[in-house]
């Protein structure tokens, strides 16, 4: 991780554990920086904790050994700098989509008529305006997790941690979403700079990151973290220069 | 209303036709207690095995098909939520007339009444898990082809196994509770007591003698924690492979069975014993079940009885009230009735606001579950009984009549409360949790935005449980017999046990039944049902 200096860095993982039960190790010991505005993924089989280490960084879960410095200071309890979309969306079936994207905000103490409007903002950047009162359970999957990312961007968080995000979508909805993510990611509309991906697609890694995390499996730890900053977006799935990244990947997990 | 009608009838089987008869008093030796447990454990393991397969064989008809669920599902909902207690002497002077008195017809009342408290739950189970099967799989098995026996043991068993374990569980339960109702039996001037551990702890009660009563308890007590060590607990474990969502955390396994799990005299036995065995068990289930609960043996076994038991019963009606001049008793019913609703409504609304603070306390202390939902379910099963002594300690310490009743009925009605309270909270999705903290929300506002809604459903089933177990408890708790003297308050359960105990009056007995039914029936149609289809529609965890 040369040529970083603390200014760029958002989070740092400091030799990060995690064991199951006291004696299983599912993790680490893990050393990560995330980069303020980078879009960081993680990626790895089944079982290599990438979910669990997304759980510590948005302190969720507390590590069993090491630290996250958020801005220097070590994170004690949930990361107020981060918000989380989760694969399964975890929105609130008894609230509307504007009560579920406003919630954050209200716990936040925001007045009534601001947090309404942030909340509309944020529902209208994902495309769902005209929704704000429907509820969960009249929505599509896709319409669902549109949701859960306003309801994770209406904080406006320093980092927006996904887990799976698009992996309970189908093919064409999960692409439709992913080129939404980057460009809202660009937008200028946006506060949230620095994303943190889950996912086991290396191919939906490349398309969308500056660089990649590679997980292996038992106990969880870093392969390699690959510097994918010069790969020329927009990244098409099936070019040359983007197969050749994808395959190497493929390689390192093999 | 037929239903209604027919059971209402159903009551004058309650006549005083019974011929004395005095129980010979039971020896109360503590040596004895093993064989009294072990009696006991037999009557319920049989009414277990009738209730289980009944329940297989009725749940799954109202699930197949439209018609039968038509018929079935109010019948359910009406018997259900009828007093047992109040049809203990119909059950009982019916048992004993057709068997002429002989042992076995007593001891076939005790099943028959024993099987009444633990059917209900098990038949809603089995036909709630099949009626909310995942399309897919149900268009998948019919796709490959199962079909008959395979079909049981390979779709239809192990769909309702998980809720079958956690239905099993609150039936036994149910069964330890009602065991003293269901071995002493009273009717009129009738009285048998069958040997047992529920007869043993009633007896040493109505005796004073206490430290036999502790025995006994302590007996009863064993015996549940060590069916949730060693068969609820593995088959919880067991059922874990059964369900159908693969996200999310379910309700976790108690704690102690975890600790089982890894001693290897126990894995040993699920790799060995439970698994071959309950893939037997669900092969051999599954030809039983085939040929059992075929349409037309499902005719001949409930349909024709049921007509004939009601044609006897409104026959018998006709002559109780029409040939005999009408009780003077019957007068004051209706005051009884609503002194007996206010205590229920006391107890449902007491259950609530102790339940939802104590499963909030649990919830937000993850490690506490297991433990506490094991010591839970073994209180929930001490027979109301067995609080007699207590509760007369408190009468004679100025507690009152009243308050004795009121307290007594709640220990009936909590237990339902906070066990659906505790069982929302556990099913509350790990990831909302996740989302709320994430969000910032403040311990409050976790409450108030997750937790409240989140056991909302729980607490409306729970507290219509409660409700209808309430009346049983009035029926336990507003008359009570303990060391040769009788606490009694005004209402309709003291009514019905006076009528049952002291004047054999058939007349009073079938309208305090009646008029129980009709207000409970009434109030789950006007009240529960519309409460339950709006809190289960807005608050249901599957956004």
């Amino acid at each position: 991780m040369s040529g970083t200096t603390d200014a760029d860095v958002l989070l740092r993982v400091r030799q990060v554990e995690q064991f199951y039960d006291r004696r299983i190790r599912i993790l680490g010991p893990v050393d990560l920086d995330v980069r303020d505005g980078e879009f960081l993924s993680l990626v790895g089989p089944s079982g290599c904790g990438k979910s669990t280490l997304l759980r510590i960084v948005a302190g969720l879960l507390e590590p069993t050994a090491g630290r996250i410095d958020v801005g220097g200071v070590a994170l004690a309890g949930v990361n107020r700098q981060a918000a989380m979309v989760f694969q399964s969306f975890a929105l609130f079936p008894w609230m509307s989509v504007v009560e579920n994207v406003a919630l954050g905000l209200e716990a936040r103490g925001m007045a009534p008529l601001e947090r309404l409007k942030r909340a509309e903002k944020y529902i209208d950047l994902v495309g769902l305006s005209g929704y704000e009162r429907a509820f969960p359970k009249e929505l599509s999957r896709g319409m669902k997790q549109l949701v859960g990312l306003a309801r994770a961007l209406a904080l406006e968080p320093e980092l927006l941690c996904m887990d799976e995000p698009f992996s309970a979508l189908d093919v064409l909805t999960a692409r439709a979403m992913r080129d939404l993510v980057l460009d809202l990611w660009k937008s200028p509309e946006v506060k949230t700079k620095s994303i943190l991906l889950v996912t086991h697609s290396i191919e939906e890694a490349v398309a969308l990151s500056d660089r990649v995390v590679v997980l292996r499996a038992n106990p969880g730890r870093i392969a390699e973290v690959v510097d994918l900053a010069d790969l020329p977006r927009p990244r098409r799935p099936g070019a040359a220069a983007v197969s050749e990244v994808v395959d190497r990947m493929y390689g390192l997990l093999a | 209303m037929a239903a209604l009608a027919g059971l209402t009838a159903l009551a004058f089987f309650a006549s005083a036709s019974l011929r004395p008869h005095d129980a010979p008093a039971l020896e109360l030796r503590p040596a004895l207690l093993p064989a009294y447990l072990a009696l006991s454990l037999l009557r319920l393991a049989a009414a277990y095995a009738l209730a289980l397969l009944a329940a297989l064989a009725i749940g799954h008809a109202a699930a197949r098909s439209v018609a039968a669920r038509r018929v079935i599902l109010p019948v359910l909902d009406v018997l259900q939520s009828v007093p047992i207690l109040g049809f203990f002497p119909v059950a009982v002077a019916f048992f004993i007339r057709v068997t002429a008195g002989s042992a076995l017809g007593v001891e076939a009342a005790a099943v028959f009444l024993i099987f009444t408290c633990m059917f209900w739950n098990l038949a809603f189970g089995v036909y709630e898990s099949l009626a909310t099967l995942p399309e897919d799989i149900a268009l998948a098995a019919r796709q490959l082809g199962l079909r008959g026996a395979s079909r049981w043991s390979r779709l239809v068993l192990p769909a309702v196994f998980p809720n079958l374990v956690y239905n099993s569980l609150l039936s036994w339960a149910n069964g330890f509770y009602f065991l003293i109702a269901s071995e002493i039996i009273a009717v009129g001037p009738a009285r048998y007591t069958l040997p047992g551990l529920g007869s043993y702890l009633a007896q040493s009660v109505v005796a004073g003698r206490y430290e036999q009563t502790a025995a006994a308890l302590l007996c009863l007590v064993a015996v549940t924690a060590a069916m949730h060590l060693l068969v609820w607990g593995p088959l919880e474990t067991y059922a874990e492979r059964f369900h159908f969502d693969e996200s999310g955390d379910r309700p976790q396994v108690p704690r102690v069975a975890r600790v089982l799990m890894r001693s290897r005299l126990v894995r040993a036995l699920i790799g060995r014993v439970v698994v071959p065995g309950s893939e037997a068990a669900f092969r051999f289930a599954g030809r039983a079940l085939d040929a059992v609960a075929s349409r037309r043996a499902l005719q001949a076994v409930l349909v024709l009885p049921l007509v004939a038991l009601g044609v006897l019963a409104a026959r018998h009606a006709w002559r109780t009230f029409a040939e005999a001049p009408l009780s003077p008793a019957l007068a004051g019913l209706p005051v009884d009735l609503v002194l007996s609703l206010l205590r229920v409504g006391f107890g449902v609304g007491a259950s609530a606001l102790l339940a939802v603070p104590l499963a909030a306390l649990v919830a937000s202390r993850p490690a506490w579950r297991g433990p506490s939902l094991a010591v839970i379910q073994i209180a929930a099963s001490v027979p109301a009984a067995a609080f007699f002594p207590l509760i007369v300690a408190l009468v004679a310490r100025g507690l009152g009549l009243e308050g004795a009743a009121l307290l007594l009925s709640l220990t009936t009605m909590f237990w339902y409360v906070l066990f659906n309270v505790m069982g929302a909270a556990a099913a509350i999705p790990r990831e909302m949790n996740e989302a709320a903290r994430s969000l910032g929300l403040s311990r409050l506002g976790r409450l108030r935005h997750v937790f409240l809604p989140a056991v909302l459903p729980g607490l409306v089933t729970g507290c219509l449980t409660a409700w209808g177990a309430g009346w049983n408890a009035m029926i336990l708790c507003e008359y009570l017999v303990v060391d040769g003297r009788t606490y009694a308050v005004r209402g309709i359960g003291a009514a019905l046990d006076r009528a049952t105990y002291e004047t054999a009056d058939p007349q009073v007995i079938a309208a305090s039944l009646a008029l129980m039914i009709a207000m409970i029936v009434g109030v789950n149609r006007a009240f529960w049902a519309p409460l339950y289809q709006r809190v289960t529609t807005r608050y249901k965890l599957d956004a």
